[in-house]
């Protein structure tokens, strides 16, 4: 399982993913996790990191009627999103090199 | 509370229904929580419209409340809080004077319509003898309005940050007994000490002062 210090990070960058994959709502946002294996990925996690992402504008909310009855939050990716994933990506990229030439080719 | 607010509020209410009651306790305990977070009131019901939505699909699936929020529902709603905008300085201030305008007019009309002067203008208009117009205000409800306004609001807001932990507060029922006979004992000490007449007023101006009040409310629940 990955620990939630190391999710914490990359969570936010995650989540603009799958959302930029196509307009989605929380529930289905954390099924995709659990599917890519993000265990424990309840909609609880996700729901207040959304909302954060929302109020700094990375991603757009909009309430569509839902076979249950309350409007269901759909979202979809806002251009300051698309660029700060970019960002996350990239810097994911740099992280991941670094981890990786550390564990290669450092001394045991 | 604004009409945009208030729409949202009405239709909350009426979805609030559709949760079971095995959900309903863990779920009134997270909006009392948010009630009492430095939140807007809108904010509020829209959190409160998206966790319904949750809890209401969650139930469909045969999942509970605490499958989809987690253990933890203190956390989760200190994470939500964090997440949203705070309550500006200004809508706090005209909260707080919207609420206390609010009781200022509910304890002015109790004061009016307990009051001896008020039953005896009735009485006398009824038997058709020569009417007072004039009632007095004692020491003693001025007091308790002083008392009742500010232990409401400490009241209130100790009961929304510890929705909780309320079987915590269920284990001190003595303490809370204690507490409870010992505000009676002091409202019946200050209605024998505060018989004293301050100033007496005429009911229409009271009246009037009340209806200001509750006016005064409406206006600021709609800023």
């Amino acid at each position: 399982m990955i620990s939630s210090q190391m999710l914490k990070g990359t969570l936010e960058g995650c989540i603009l993913k799958v959302i930029s994959q196509k307009e989605t709502y929380g529930y289905e946002i954390s099924e995709n996790l659990r599917a890519y294996g993000f265990a424990d990925i309840s909609e609880g996690t996700i729901y207040p990191l959304l909302l954060r992402l929302e109020k700094n504008e990375l991603i757009t909310a909009q309430y569509r009627e839902s076979p249950v009855g309350p409007k269901r939050k759909y979202f979809s990716l806002a251009p300051a999103g698309k660029e700060e994933l970019d960002h996350f990506y990239s810097s994911w990229c740099e992280l991941e090199n670094a981890v990786n030439l550390l564990f290669q080719k450092g001394e045991p | 509370m604004n009409q945009k607010t208030r729409e949202l509020n009405r239709s909350n209410n009426a979805l609030d229904q559709q949760i079971s009651a095995e959900n309903q306790e863990a779920f009134t305990d997270m909006i009392c929580y948010l009630r009492g977070a430095k939140i807007s009131a809108y904010h509020q019901e829209l959190v409160r419209q998206d966790l319904t939505e949750m809890v209401l699909s969650a139930q469909q699936r045969g999942e509970s409340i605490r499958s989809v929020i987690g253990g933890d529902y203190q956390a989760f709603c200190d994470n939500v809080i964090a997440s949203l905008p705070p309550e500006t300085r200004k809508q706090r201030i005209i909260d707080f004077f919207d609420t206390v305008c609010w009781c200022l007019s509910i304890l002015g009309l109790i004061n009016i319509v307990i009051s001896s002067d008020a039953i005896l203008l009735i009485r006398n208009a009824i038997i058709g003898k020569p009417l007072d117009f004039s009632m007095a205000v004692s020491l003693g409800s001025v007091i308790s309005i002083g008392i009742i306004i500010p232990a409401a609001f400490i009241i209130t807001s100790a009961i929304l940050k510890n929705s909780f932990h309320i079987e915590h507060i269920r284990g001190k029922r003595i303490k809370i007994f204690m507490i409870g006979a010992g505000q009676i004992l002091l409202f019946l000490l200050i209605a024998w000490l505060g018989q004293k007449i301050l100033f007496t007023v005429n009911i229409f101006i009271a009246c009037a002062v009340v209806l200001a009040f509750y006016a005064a409310h409406k206006l600021l629940e709609r800023i």
